[in-house]
C-alpha cells in the first residue's frame, strides 16, 4: 500500500492514517522529488514540469522496489499522479484511493474546477511573500507543540517548506494541468473520497471524476477542508477500510 | 485586572484576535477584526464563517495546502503573509496561529485555533518591492545563463548548417521547447527549412510574422526594432538578423507543460542576434573554405604519371568537423627517364593560407628534384627554400625516388611519418631510415633509406590524419594503420582509399592524404 502526498507538504500528511494499515498491508511512504526529505539532485525541471513526470517517478519507484500490484492512496494532486501512472502501467496497480482529487482546477467551458487562472497567480504571490519570511531563518526551527509532545522534536522546519523555485513550478504543474481526458482510459478500480466541504476540490469535481472514471466508487465523508488525512483521519480510515476490506 | 478589563483589552487590542474551531470556522472575533471587515460584515455576526473564506483566493489555497496541515502537525504557524479580502480594500496581514486541544469539552478530539492578525499594509508594500526586485534579479541571472549556453554552442559551430543545428539544439535544450526549426532566406528570397528538432514543427512561418519579427521599416521611415512574435497558434518567431540583412527566422513551438517557465522573450531576441552574427561568420567561413577547397582540388587533381609495372592511386579528404582544408598534399613526377619521384607533405595549419603554402612547397619540391641529387639532397634544397622564403615553416615531407629498372626505392623524411611497405603475405614494414627535422629547421642531411620492392609489394606514403587520434598513441595508430593497409583490398581506388583505410572511423579534426604504389614490376636485380 503506497501513500502519496499532495501539493504543499510531504509524507507526514499520512502520519495519522498510514499506521492504521500497517497490520494488514506493507505500507510504503515517500516524498515527491522536491518535497520533504527527497534528494534535491533528483529534481529535473524538464521532467517535473508536468504531472506525467511525477507519474513516471511513481512507476519507477514501484518497479525499483518490485511492489506492484499495489493499493495506491493519493491525496490531492497525487490522486491525478496515481491515475496517470495507472494508465501507463495498469499491472502495477490493484486499486486506487483518490482523496480530494481534481482533474482540472481551472474553470473551462461547461466545467467548473473552482478557480480562474489569475487566482493561481495569486497563490504564487502568496507563496513568494512567505518565502521571504522563511528565508530569513537559516537555522532549522523546531516548532514545539505543548499539547502534543509526541510530535515535537522530530519535526524540523522542512515540513511544508520547499525550495521556492521548485514550489512555484509544482504549484503551476498542479493547478494548471488538465487531465480530464486521461480519465477515460483508466480501468483500475478506484475509490473517490470527497470531503463535504472542500474549497480546493469541491463536491461537484469529485462527482465529475467518479462519473468519468470506470469502476469507481464514491464516498462522501463528513469532513471539512482539503486534508481529511489530518483533520478527520478516523473517518478517512473508515471509508478506506470499508472499500478495501468490506 | 478585572474580567471586564480583560474583555475590553481583547476587543480593542491593536491586533485582530480570533478563535477558530478545527475546521477553521470563526468561534469568536474581537472588535478590531470586525472593524477591518467593512460595513457589510462588521455589523454582522461573523461566527461560523471560515477565516480562509475571508482571504484572497491564493491565500485560501495556501491555507488549505500549507497552513491547515502545519497547524495540525506542528501546532502553530507564525508570521504568514496573507491578504484579507472581505470588506472594502484588500488588507495584507501577518497571521500567527496556535492549535490547542480542548480538554474540558465533551469531545476530546475537539480543537481550537487561536489566531492573531497583524495589520501589515506598510510592511507588505515594502516586502512586495523586495520580492519583485529579487524576482527580477533571478530572471536576469537565468537569462544570462541561457545566453551563455547558446553563445557557447554557437561559438563551436563552423558552417551554416552547424550554426542552424546548434540553434535548434540550444533552443530545445535551454528553453525546453517542444520543437524548434531554423528557416533561412535562400538565393531567390524564399524561406527554406535548414534545421529542425522535436516534433510538430509548424509549416513555413507566414511572411507577415517574419516581417513583424524582423522589425520592418514603417511608413514614416523609422525602423522598428526586431522582436519576438507569437503567432495565434502559440508558435514563436525569432528574427535572425545579420549585419547586413535578415538571414531568416528561428521558429519555436513551446512545450505544453504546465510547470514550465514562460519563454524569456528578451533572452530569445538576444539568442536571435547571436544566431545572426554566427550566421554572418559562417557564411564568410564557408566562402573561404570553398576557395581553399577549389585551390587544393585544382592542385591535387593533376594527372599523375602512370607506369607499365605499377599502379599509382591517391586520395585526399578534408577534416570532417571543421570543414577546413588543411595543407596535406601528394605528388608524383618523373625526375628523369627512369626515376619516379613520389612525395607526400603536410603544411602546418588549415585554411586558405595553408592551401597556398602547400601549392608553393609542392612546386618547390618539383623544381628542387633533379637527377643525381638524391632524396636527402632534395630535402636539403627544399629546406633552404623554406628558410629563405618563410613559406611552409615546420611542414613535414617525405620524398622518395623509385628507380624503375631496379625496383629500388630511396627516400628521406623531414619530420614526416615513415613510408610503409606491405607485402602479399600480409607483412608490413615501416621505413624508419633517412630521417631529419621538419622543414625550415636546417640540420645536416641524413643518409637516405632504401628498400627494394618485390612484385606484389605495395608502397604507402600518407599523412597523420590517417594515423593520429586523440584517444591513442602514435605508436598504436601506426600499428592500426599498417594492419589496415596490409588488409586493404586492391580494388579501392582513387577517392576511396582514406575511408577504406579508416573504416567508418573518420578523423574529425584533421585532413588526411595518401599515395599508394602497387608494384608489379620486375624483381630486384
Amino acid at each position: 500500500m503506497v501513500f502519496a502526498h499532495g501539493f504543499g507538504c510531504d509524507q507526514s500528511m499520512w502520519r495519522f492514517v498510514a499506521p492504521a494499515f500497517e497490520a494488514s498491508h506493507r505500507v510504503v511512504l515517500f516524498d515527491h522529488v522536491g518535497a520533504g526529505g527527497s534528494d534535491p539532485a533528483a529534481y529535473d525541471p524538464g521532467r517535473h514540469s508536468s504531472l506525467a513526470g511525477y507519474a513516471d517517478d511513481v512507476v519507477e519507484l514501484l518497479d525499483e522496489l518490485d511492489l506492484g500490484p499495489v493499493v495506491f492512496v493519493g491525496h490531492s494532486v497525487s490522486a491525478t499522479i496515481g491515475l496517470l501512472a495507472a494508465a501507463r502501467r495498469p499491472e502495477l496497480f490493484d486499486r486506487l484511493v483518490l482523496v480530494g482529487p481534481s482533474p482540472r482546477y481551472i474553470d473551462d467551458d461547461g466545467y467548473r474546477g473552482g478557480f480562474a487562472a489569475h487566482e493561481i497567480d495569486e497563490l504564487l504571490e502568496t507563496m513568494d511573500a512567505n518565502y521571504l519570511g522563511w528565508s530569513a531563518s537559516v537555522a532549522p526551527v523546531i516548532m514545539g507543540n505543548p499539547d502534543r509532545p509526541q510530535l515535537g522534536e522530530e519535526l524540523t522546519s522542512s515540513f511544508c517548506r520547499m525550495d521556492p523555485t521548485i514550489a512555484r513550478r509544482f504549484a503551476r504543474t498542479t493547478f494548471l494541468s488538465d487531465n480530464r481526458a486521461d480519465l477515460a482510459g483508466i480501468r483500475t478500480p478506484s475509490l473517490v473520497v470527497q470531503c463535504r466541504d472542500d474549497f480546493i476540490a469541491p463536491v461537484e469535481v469529485g462527482r465529475y471524476i467518479h462519473e468519468n472514471l470506470a469502476d469507481s466508487e464514491f464516498a462522501l465523508i463528513d469532513a471539512v477542508g482539503h486534508c481529511p488525512n489530518l483533520s478527520a483521519p478516523d473517518v478517512l480510515i473508515g471509508v478506506m477500510r470499508e472499500y478495501l476490506d468490506p | 485586572m478585572t474580567p471586564l478589563g480583560r474583555a475590553r483589552s481583547w476587543d480593542s487590542a491593536p491586533v485582530a484576535l480570533l478563535r477558530l474551531d478545527g475546521s477553521g470556522a470563526i468561534l469568536d472575533a474581537n472588535d478590531t477584526f470586525r472593524g477591518w471587515l467593512g460595513d457589510d460584515l462588521s455589523s454582522r455576526d461573523v461566527r461560523g464563517i471560515r477565516l480562509s473564506a475571508l482571504l484572497s483566493v491564493g491565500g485560501r489555497i495556501y491555507w488549505e495546502t500549507h497552513l491547515a496541515p502545519l497547524l495540525r502537525i506542528e501546532g502553530r504557524v507564525e508570521e504568514i503573509a496573507v491578504e484579507l479580502r472581505a470588506g472594502g480594500t484588500p488588507r495584507p496581514v501577518l497571521l500567527s496561529a496556535e492549535l490547542h486541544t480542548v480538554e474540558d469539552e465533551t469531545d476530546p478530539d475537539d480543537v481550537v485555533v487561536n489566531v492573531a492578525l497583524f495589520d501589515a499594509r506598510e510592511r507588505s508594500r515594502f516586502e512586495r518591492e523586495l520580492v519583485a526586485a529579487r524576482a527580477e534579479a533571478e530572471r536576469s541571472a537565468a537569462s544570462l545563463r541561457t545566453l551563455l549556453v547558446t553563445t557557447t554552442a554557437l561559438a563551436r559551430a563552423a558552417g551554416v548548417e552547424g550554426v542552424c543545428a546548434a540553434l535548434v539544439h540550444a533552443v530545445v535544450e535551454v528553453y525546453r521547447a517542444g520543437s524548434a526549426s531554423v528557416w533561412l532566406v535562400d538565393d531567390v528570397g524564399a524561406l527554406t527549412l535548414r534545421a529542425r528538432l522535436g516534433d510538430g514543427v509548424p509549416e513555413r512561418p507566414s511572411a507577415e510574422l517574419v516581417s513583424q519579427a524582423a522589425g520592418a521599416v514603417d511608413a514614416d521611415g523609422t525602423e522598428r526594432v526586431e522582436q519576438v512574435v507569437v503567432a495565434p497558434d502559440g508558435h514563436v518567431v525569432v528574427p535572425l538578423r545579420g549585419s547586413a540583412a535578415l538571414h531568416g527566422v528561428l521558429v519555436i513551438v513551446p512545450r505544453a507543460h504546465p510547470g514550465d517557465d514562460a519563454l524569456d522573450h528578451g533572452a530569445l531576441v538576444a539568442t536571435g542576434q547571436q544566431g545572426g552574427v554566427a550566421l554572418d561568420r559562417a557564411v564568410l567561413h564557408e566562402q573561404s573554405v570553398s576557395v581553399a577547397h577549389e585551390l587544393q582540388r585544382a592542385m591535387l587533381t593533376e594527372r599523375l604519371p602512370q607506369l607499365d609495372h605499377a599502379r599509382i592511386s591517391t586520395d585526399y579528404r578534408p577534416a570532417e568537423r571543421s570543414l577546413q582544408v588543411g595543407g596535406d598534399w601528394y605528388d608524383a613526377f618523373w625526375v628523369d627517364d627512369t626515376t619516379l619521384a613520389l612525395t607526400v607533405g603536410d603544411v602546418v595549419g588549415h585554411g586558405l593560407r595553408s592551401a597556398t603554402a602547400m601549392g608553393q612547397l609542392r612546386t618547390a619540391v618539383r623544381s628542387c628534384a633533379e637527377g643525381g641529387v638524391g632524396p636527402a639532397g632534395v630535402l636539403g634544397r627544399v629546406d633552404r627554400f623554406v628558410r629563405r622564403s618563410g613559406v611552409g615553416f615546420g611542414s613535414t615531407l617525405v620524398y622518395g625516388e623509385l628507380d624503375v629498372p631496379t625496383a629500388r626505392f630511396t627516400y628521406a623524411c623531414a619530420g614526416h611519418l615513415p613510408p610503409l611497405v606491405t607485402r602479399p603475405g600480409g607483412d608490413a614494414e615501416l621505413l624508419w631510415e633517412g630521417r631529419r627535422m621538419p622543414l625550415g629547421v636546417g640540420v645536416a642531411e641524413p643518409e637516405p633509406g632504401a628498400v627494394d620492392l618485390a612484385p606484389g609489394d605495395t608502397l604507402w606514403l600518407y599523412t597523420d590524419g590517417l594515423v593520429e587520434r586523440r584517444d591513442r598513441s602514435l605508436h598504436r595508430g601506426l600499428e592500426v594503420f599498417a594492419q589496415a593497409a596490409a588488409g586493404t583490398p586492391g580494388t579501392a581506388g582513387d577517392g576511396e582509399l582514406v575511408s577504406s583505410l579508416l573504416g567508418g572511423d573518420l578523423n574529425e579534426f584533421d585532413d588526411a592524404c595518401v599515395l599508394r604504389v602497387e608494384w608489379d614490376g620486375p624483381a630486384p636485380a
